[in-house]
């Protein structure tokens, strides 16, 4: 299987001043081979740079960051990469289906593969009878699942996650999730997913590595005891471990504020 | 269920609460009825209130025109009558075919060579800073440039020649459409380009998918300024020694000073531009912005 390896990743912003600010402080953790690994930490921490040079848009300063895969799987070729963005940053002006061909076109998929692709990946997020629609003819919710498809359409070996859901309501982001944990646990790929929200950890991440404030150090990193379908959000004991989840990450905010 | 049943913030009993409900929803499908109902028409006497007042516009600028003929000799402001007469002869001669045909042309190819030229320099000039630094000194003093002097430089370069008439077209407008563009350029949305690195995108798909789409509108205003440029040089260019085109036809008419043919030639000539502008510039806006909804800003 393949999944992402990253050891002692170092990364330095340079400000206005010429000064640099440390940004990832020697983070090291590896995904699950299947299924979701959450990076938790409080907002600005470097989490979604750390997603960034996962998807290549940016490099660190020290250490390593790498997509391994133990059998081989990739062969020659480079790995491939879905990402889905907080924004849906789709192309506005390309109907539902060309934002997706857009990806399949990026990524050298056999013209021939691409309506058995569009079909199958549209309807898995709920939106073929909406292919020939244009993005801002669609609801906030609509237009991040459209974000889903296109980084599933490419059959990525990596799925990257960028807080997907913060900017939708309650209850579109609460069906989204159900929607993208069932469909993360039928196609099996190694999926990393950013967040700062605890309850969305503790629900979406089957690993969870939890990171503290800016400079980003990795605190403790921890695999859901819950199995993905068996995570229910009214069930009691489920409710429990988000509670200690919680209290986790708020006793490691305050150790940071004393220390 | 149950416990919301109780639940009343607004210290109604569950009864008062129920009615107000229902007299709400009642008048929010009342509003939603009239809206469905009312809103085709509306728009339609919109529109119909709009042609009218375009059409108003007209008329008074005709009836100023004849008011101000009653005051002056035909000579100096001949009779509005008179002169649409004229127009009718220039054009059922068949004439006016001839003589804009020519000139349209000259804009044409004057035209499409500076947007060749002037959207892939724009474009780089918004994107690469180096390229920024090196070519805005030279398309500001470009601008500045008055057009008269540029068709007396190609005149005397080309010769009395099409060329010439192209080229003079070319490097006029050529300054302000890069300007337009590259200002378009400078503002693209940074996050589109990386999600179309993270998908692997080709420069030739990041160029024709992302970048040129985000530019419709600088495009648009930059044709529309264009074309506008193009129509004033291409006269001058004709008027200084070639054997057709509207600007000959009005100098023609100048060297007579008949008054008549001056106008009628200066009408003909805003009809077309007029038919361009709103039919086929209209045209292409409309099919190239359908995916964007439209936007009612000031709609109460």
């Amino acid at each position: 299987m393949v999944f992402v390896q990253v050891e002692r990743a170092v990364k330095f912003f340079p400000r206005e001043d010429g000064s640099y600010m440390l940004v990832l402080n020697g983070v090291s953790f590896e995904t699950k081979e299947q299924g979701i690994t959450c990076l938790l930490g409080p907002s600005g921490c470097g989490k979604s740079t750390l997603l960034n040079v996962i998807a290549g848009l940016e490099r660190v300063d020290q250490g390593r960051v790498e997509i391994v895969s133990n059998h081989n799987e990739l062969g020659t070729r480079p790995p491939q990469l879905g990402y889905v963005f907080q924004d849906p940053r789709l192309l506005n002006w390309k109907r539902v289906e060309d934002n997706l061909n857009f990806a399949l076109k990026g990524m050298a998929i056999p013209r021939a593969a691409w309506d058995d692709r569009l079909n199958k990946y549209l309807e898995m997020v709920g939106l073929l009878e909406f292919r020939k629609q244009y993005p801002l003819y669609l609801s906030g919710g609509m237009r991040q699942r459209v974000g889903l498809a296109r980084a599933l359409v490419i059959e990525p070996d990596i799925l990257l996650m960028d807080e997907p859901y913060s900017k939708l309501d309650q209850l579109t982001a609460r069906k989204l999730r159900e929607d993208t944990l069932e469909i993360c646990a039928r196609l099996k790929q190694s999926t990393l997913l950013v967040t700062h929200d605890v309850e969305e950890a503790a629900y979406m991440g089957d690993r969870i590595v939890i990171f503290s404030a800016r400079p980003a150090q990795i605190v403790e990193v921890l695999d859901n005891p819950f199995s993905p379908l068996a995570r229910d959000l009214d069930d009691v004991r489920f409710i429990q471990f988000k509670k200690q989840l919680l209290q986790t990450v708020l006793n490691l905010v305050k150790e940071k504020e004393e220390a | 269920m149950s416990s919301l049943n109780n639940f009343t913030p607004t210290g109604m009993t569950q009864q008062e609460e129920v009615l107000s409900v229902r007299s709400q929803a009642e008048s929010l499908r009342e509003e939603t009825e009239a809206a469905l109902h009312g809103a085709r028409p509306a728009a339609a006497r919109e529109t119909l209130k709009d042609v009218g007042l375009r059409v108003g516009s007209i008329i008074t600028l005709v009836l100023v025109w004849w008011v101000m003929s009653l005051f002056f000799p035909p000579t100096l402001i001949p009779k509005p009558w008179e002169t649409f007469g004229e127009v009718a002869a220039i054009v059922t001669t068949g004439h006016f075919f001839v003589e804009m045909g020519s000139t349209l042309r000259r804009v044409l190819v004057g035209f499409g060579i500076a947007m060749v030229v002037s959207i892939p320099l724009g474009i780089l000039m918004g994107t690469l800073r180096s390229l920024e630094s090196f070519f805005e000194p030279l398309v500001i003093l470009g601008l500045t440039m008055p057009g008269l002097i540029w068709a007396v430089l190609m005149i005397m370069f080309f010769g009395l020649t099409e060329t010439s008439a192209y080229a003079a077209v070319a490097v006029t407008i050529f300054p302000m459409l890069a300007i337009s563009i590259w200002q378009g350029a400078k503002s693209i949305d940074k996050d589109l380009i990386d999600m179309s690195n993270v998908f692997h995108a080709s420069a030739w798909s990041k160029v024709i998918d992302v970048i040129l789409p985000q530019l419709v509108s600088h495009i648009l205003a930059a044709i529309r300024y264009g074309l506008g440029l193009a129509w004033k040089v291409v006269v001058v260019v004709e008027m200084f020694g070639f054997s057709n085109g509207v600007g000959y036809q009005v100098v023609r008419g100048f060297n007579v000073f008949s008054m008549k043919t001056v106008l009628a030639w200066a009408i003909t000539f805003l009809v077309v531009m007029i038919v361009i502008e709103f039919g086929f510039i209209g045209w292409l806006e409309r099919s190239v912005t359908r995916w964007r909804p439209r936007v009612e800003a000031w709609r109460r």
